[in-house]
């Protein structure tokens, strides 16, 4: 079964008409296929080398603390950036598309931003129950931490809130819950 | 529906703005960006050309602004040379195929000679944020700094405009409207694209002017018919001559809508629709301003 509002990311790959290319990921590195891309590509990355303490820099080369460090700052090079710039958001699928919903509020173009799945199957859960979200989740069934539903996680995807749909598993016969299972995609 | 030649204001040695009101009833509301597109009477034939409406959307009538095109279309030497107070036209109901992007905060507006007019009705919307450069020979300087405000700058000598660094150094909040004569347009199209500009973020509208080249002949393989395209005619007004009613919209090579197979023979673009690669496979024609390489074409209508 084919799940519309689940995104389909492409490998990635540099668009050759930009001028200046910026990858911005939740993970430590950037995938390999990044660094072998050739051009004029800068890379973020959130990378700490103790708690609060961001890796060295390097050339074309940034790490940041934490993704809430991370996010705000591209949202500043956005506003102050000129035409011809492409951004490349890769890594888990709440990341890639808050990063998304960031450049689309900075007025960029669809065709300006790409995204990338990399890095484990976690997905960030938006409770529709109590609205909560809770993130990193790696598995199919799990407890809200704040309302305390038991929240089966859907394959439907909200790119504005960049989050999976966690519904009440038990509302037909009360604490009738299926066993979790680890996710595969 | 029939409107009447109400006014002709000589606004330079080669454009006059004609204000056009309705026989009777009121005119359907055109907001910015909107064109109409007149029938004019020629000898044997009707040209129909397309024109921007500059006037305001509340206005009672419709005005347009029209160069007289030397040596290709007759639509604008009728005008400009027979057209008189008290005439009736025949005009189609407005279309609008170039109204401001509304995804986008900041516009930048880039246009050459007549194609001033889309953007002036621009002028009209409210809290528009544009920055807007203007091209046009000198002649037509005095006639083009009357109709702009202080705002726009106007640019009639040689290399004023640098277009390169202008695109260059836009934000990426801004889209780019362009509107022009065909040379304008691929040298403004190429400085985009190597400025970065993603095709999404640029809107482009042109009128007037490559409908004219050798003759050829068309063969029309569902129609079944053949016919002869003159060396001052487009092939879509020779189609409809013939009495066919292909598809088309803007009829400057803009929107897409008249597009049809190609079967054989080679196509002259002349558009700005079709992508480099969709040209270069010849399996398509924009019959408003294409033409044919070879003597013959035939297309699949
Ligand atoms: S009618 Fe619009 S491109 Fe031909």
């Amino acid at each position: 079964m084919t799940i519309k509002s689940r995104p389909i990311y492409a490998p990635f790959k540099l668009d050759v008409t930009g001028r200046v290319h910026l990858v911005v990921t939740n993970l430590a590195e950037a995938p390999v296929e990044v660094e072998e891309a050739v051009g004029d590509v800068l890379v973020w990355t959130v990378k700490t080398v103790a708690p609060g303490v961001p890796a060295p820099a390097a050339r074309n080369l940034r790490p940041f603390r934490s993704v809430a460090e991370l996010l705000p700052q591209l949202a500043v090079r956005l506003a102050q950036a000129t035409v011809g710039l492409r951004i490349y958001a890769v890594g888990s699928e709440a990341f890639i598309w808050d990063a998304y919903n960031v450049a689309m509020g900075a007025g960029l173009d669809g065709a300006e931003v790409f995204t990338h799945h990399a890095g484990p199957f976690v997905r960030r859960v938006y409770c529709t129950h109590c609205r909560t979200m809770i993130e990193d989740v790696a598995v199919t069934i799990i407890p809200c931490p704040v309302c305390g539903a038991h929240l089966f996680v859907r394959d439907h995807f909200s790119r504005r809130l960049a989050a999976f749909m966690g519904v009440i598993v038990d509302a037909e016969v009360p604490g009738e819950i299926p066993a979790a299972e680890a996710l595969i995609s | 529906m029939r409107l009447v030649l109400g006014k002709i204001d000589v606004l330079g040695p080669s454009i006059r703005r004609f204000t056009l009101s309705p026989v009777s009833g009121v005119l359907p509301v055109a907001g910015a960006g909107a064109h109409v597109v007149l029938e004019i009477p020629g000898p044997g034939r009707v040209w129909k050309n397309a024109y921007s409406i500059v006037s305001t959307p509340s206005s009672a009538s419709y005005e347009i602004i029209v160069r007289r095109v030397e040596h290709s279309r007759g639509g604008s030497a009728w005008l400009h040379d027979h057209a008189r107070v008290g005439d009736v036209l025949e005009v189609q109901a407005p279309q609008n195929l170039f109204p401001p992007s509304r995804t986008s905060r900041r516009h930048l507006l880039l246009s050459a000679g007549i194609g001033i007019t889309p953007f002036l009705s621009y002028l009209h919307v409210p809290g528009l944020s544009f920055e807007w450069h203007h091209c046009g020979k000198a002649e037509d300087a005095a006639a083009f700094a009357a109709l702009l405000p202080e705002t726009v700058t106007l640019h009639t000598g040689r290399n004023t405009l640098n277009l390169a660094a202008l695109l260059a150094a836009q934000k990426l909040d801004t889209h780019l409207s362009l509107c022009g004569p065909e040379s304008f347009m691929d040298f403004a199209l190429a400085a985009a694209e190597h400025a970065g500009w993603p095709g999404q973020k640029i809107h482009k509208e042109s009128f007037g002017g490559a409908t004219g080249g050798a003759p050829f002949i068309v063969h029309l393989r569902r129609s079944g018919q053949s016919i002869h395209v003159g060396a001052e005619e487009s092939l879509l007004d020779a189609m409809e001559a013939a009495g066919l009613v292909p598809p088309c919209l803007c009829r400057g090579g803009a929107c897409g809508e008249c597009k049809l197979p190609v079967l054989e023979g080679v196509v002259e673009h002349h558009d700005h629709y079709l992508s480099s690669s969709e040209r270069a496979a010849n399996d398509a024609i924009m019959t408003c301003v294409s033409r044919a390489r070879t003597t013959e074409i035939t297309l699949d209508f």
